[in-house]
């Protein structure tokens, strides 16, 4: 309902790209929704890979717009319209299955990149391991109060799969500290203004108890942050975790106020894509310098089933160069 | 009818007449005798003033939205505009080297009033399409709320609009004699449109025009006019509203204010605004919007899971309604 402008660019794109090249083959990327920063990162990514850039496939990238049904009906048209590969990021870990099958019993492989989705029709995953960066927020929150205390744990939309992983992870750290106590642990849906109101009321409900806070994305930990300062405390004097590496968040860990994991969404998109492009054009070796960036993440002929790209924890070391590839 | 309802000649009031009367003030208050003697933090200084700050965004734009509903019409397009504007004014407010608006960080106070241009434009356009074409107001400010949204995306690219200055962020962050500059701005609205429905000639041509719109046409009153205006108070308040909240988390966000119309709503109606206009207060609605405000808080201080709230205030909102209903059987 709010994307119509995105819609129509989309809708055009899709006409030009039909219109344009008819015998490179086509390639869509269907993602979620492009309303935030993050996949904002992604799909810029995607357009920018170098295969794309050289003209060698034809990038369509498809703003599902936050709703599973959606998603749907774009695969049908990627369907009808005989694209070659599809790269995946549902809305939805459940409600994107019966896309991936249709796709699968066209032909079409797909490559799901950033959100898994519950199908074994998924040829490849490129993602990071959202259990792993919960560990590790909930570890530095853990290791800077020593590991004795009280912390708060404000998650995701509770259901989504990102938020069942993230605090998969939150506890697995929390199990290695007993002493420590999770004084409210609840949902801001990963809304700034939702968390920003939600530590408000948990600073009152437990005045000066409260020493480290987990964020299950930076957004939310940055609403933390701004509680903490309109109740006049210092957020130097909490431990304060987010996840993403969104840029104000890299702002807040430049001043030194909170910790972020960077989500490398460049990464997934690329790799992804790089996976799709060589199912498509025979002997194809992949053009992303993301292999040279993660030797720990090998292409492996781009056989495997999964590819795991690492988290990066945002230091004053590294912040500021984080910082200027997002200008 | 309506009238007699709003303004009732003293004398004794049954038991039923006061829970209808007063039925919402007597809501709240129990409410915050509740949550006093449950929780120790209810009744403290630093969380009422944090109620109030919760409160203020959701507060102005309910104000604004009484105007709108009382003219019979609706104004859905409040949190995309509440983005718009914010996201406007935070471009040139913003300290971040990455803005796009040249000579960034203007002086607050005009990045101020740029926002509640934005806001009251939105408001002009809605308004006329409202009171010149005819659209009824369901449709014109689905629209808008559509199309703003887009805007707001397509001038921010989508992405947070951070590091605002320190002067624009004292609208969101500062405080005056130690109470937060949000609660002045909550209370300087609720004041003035007190003041504008109660006491000026254009508001009782609110009423009028909510009341009956034809009576009110035949007896002379420039009811497009009126019209428009509702919007337009209700544009520039839900600008205000933007920027507070953008003040208030440091940044405007594209994503800000989804969903804040159906707030505001709740609030009006709680209020004991009825949505077949002509009827209702602003006093009324800034008690709505203080127990909706109330609610979330007690229910976070007692811990109790968000889901939760969602469900009372639907119950809530419809018993406020049922209520209305039977008055206006009554009559």
């Amino acid at each position: 309902m709010t994307k119509t402008m995105l819609m129509m660019a989309t809708a055009l794109t899709m006409v030009a790209g039909v219109a344009g090249a008819q015998d490179k083959p086509k390639i869509g990327a269907a993602v979620y929704g492009l309303n935030a920063e993050f996949m904002q990162i992604w799909a810029e990514a995607a357009e920018n890979h170098p295969a794309v850039k050289q003209g060698l496939v034809e990038l369509t990238v498809f703003d599902g717009r936050y709703d599973a049904l959606v998603q749907q009906e774009q695969f049908e048209t990627m369907i009808t319209e005989g694209y070659k590969a599809i790269v995946f990021v549902p809305i939805d870990i459940e409600a994107g299955a019966a896309a991936v099958d249709a796709a699968a019993a066209a032909g079409i492989p797909v490559f799901g990149s950033n959100t898994r989705v519950n199908s074994d029709k998924l040829t490849a995953y490129v993602g990071s391991d959202d259990v792993q960066s919960g560990y590790m927020e909930a570890k530095h929150v853990l290791d800077k109060i020593g590991c004795k205390g009280n912390v708060v744990i404000i998650e995701g939309p509770i259901g989504q799969s990102a938020q069942i992983q993230r605090l998969e992870g939150n506890m697995k750290a929390l199990a290695e500290c007993p002493d420590v106590k999770v004084l409210e642990q609840q949902t801001a849906n990963w809304s700034r203004a939702e968390a920003q109101t939600l530590m408000e009321n948990w600073l009152t409900a437990h005045p000066g108890e409260i020493q480290g806070i987990i964020g299950q994305n930076d957004e939310m930990a940055l609403g933390a942050i701004e509680a903490v300062k309109a109740a006049g405390l210092k957020p130097t004097d909490f431990a304060i975790a987010g996840i993403d590496g969104v840029t104000d968040a890299l702002l807040a860990v430049k001043a030194g106020d909170m910790a972020s994991i960077l989500q490398d969404g460049h990464a997934q998109a690329q790799g992804a894509l790089d996976l799709a492009i060589a199912a498509v054009l025979p002997d194809y070796q992949p053009m992303s310098e993301i292999w040279t960036q993660y030797p720990d993440m090998p292409w492996a002929d781009g056989k495997a089933k999964e590819y795991n790209v690492p988290w990066t924890p945002v230091t004053a070391e590294n912040v500021d160069a984080l910082l200027a590839t997002r200008q | 009818m309506e009238l007699k309802a709003k303004t009732p000649a003293g004398g004794s009031l049954s038991g039923g007449q006061i829970v209808q009367r007063y039925g919402i003030v007597i809501a709240l208050l129990l409410a915050c005798l509740t949550l006093t003697l449950i929780s120790d933090n209810f009744l403290t200084t630093r969380n009422v003033l944090n109620v109030l700050r919760q409160t203020s965004i959701n507060g102005v734009l309910a104000i604004g939205m009484t105007f709108v509903i009382l003219t019979r019409g609706i104004d859905l397009s409040v949190g995309s505009v509440v983005a718009l504007s914010g996201v406007v004014a935070a471009s040139f407010a913003t300290t971040s080297s990455a803005g796009f608006i040249p000579g960034a960080p203007w002086p607050a106070g005009i990045a101020i009033l740029i926002g509640l241009a934005v806001g009251m434009g939105c408001g002009a356009v809605s308004g006329v399409i409202v009171a010149r074409y005819r659209v009824p107001a369901f449709v014109a400010t689905l629209g808008m709320l559509s199309a703003a949204r887009g805007l707001t995306l397509l001038y921010s690219g989508g992405r947070p609009i951070p590091a605002l200055s320190e002067t624009f962020r004292w609208i969101g962050t500062g405080s005056i004699l130690g109470i937060p500059v949000p609660i002045f701005l909550l209370l300087g609205t609720f004041a003035l449109a007190h003041f504008v429905l109660t006491q000026t000639r254009f508001g009782r041509h609110v009423y009028a025009v909510g009341g009956n719109p034809h009576a009110a046409k035949v007896s002379g009153l420039p009811v497009n006019r009126i019209r428009f205006l509702v919007y337009v108070i209700s544009g520039a308040l839900a600008g205000l509203a933007g920027m507070i909240l953008a003040a208030r988390t440091g940044s405007a966000l594209p994503q800000a204010g989804i969903a804040y119309e159906l707030d505001a709503i709740a609030a009006v109606v709680i209020g004991g605004t009825s949505l077949a206009g002509g009827v209702g207060r602003v006093s009324g609605t800034l008690i709505g919007a203080l127990l909706i405000g109330v609610m979330n808080n007690g229910l976070d201080l007692m811990g109790v899971e968000s889901y939760y709230q969602q469900v009372i205030k639907g119950f809530l909102i419809v018993a406020a309604v049922m209520l209305d209903q039977s008055k206006n059987k009554q009559d």
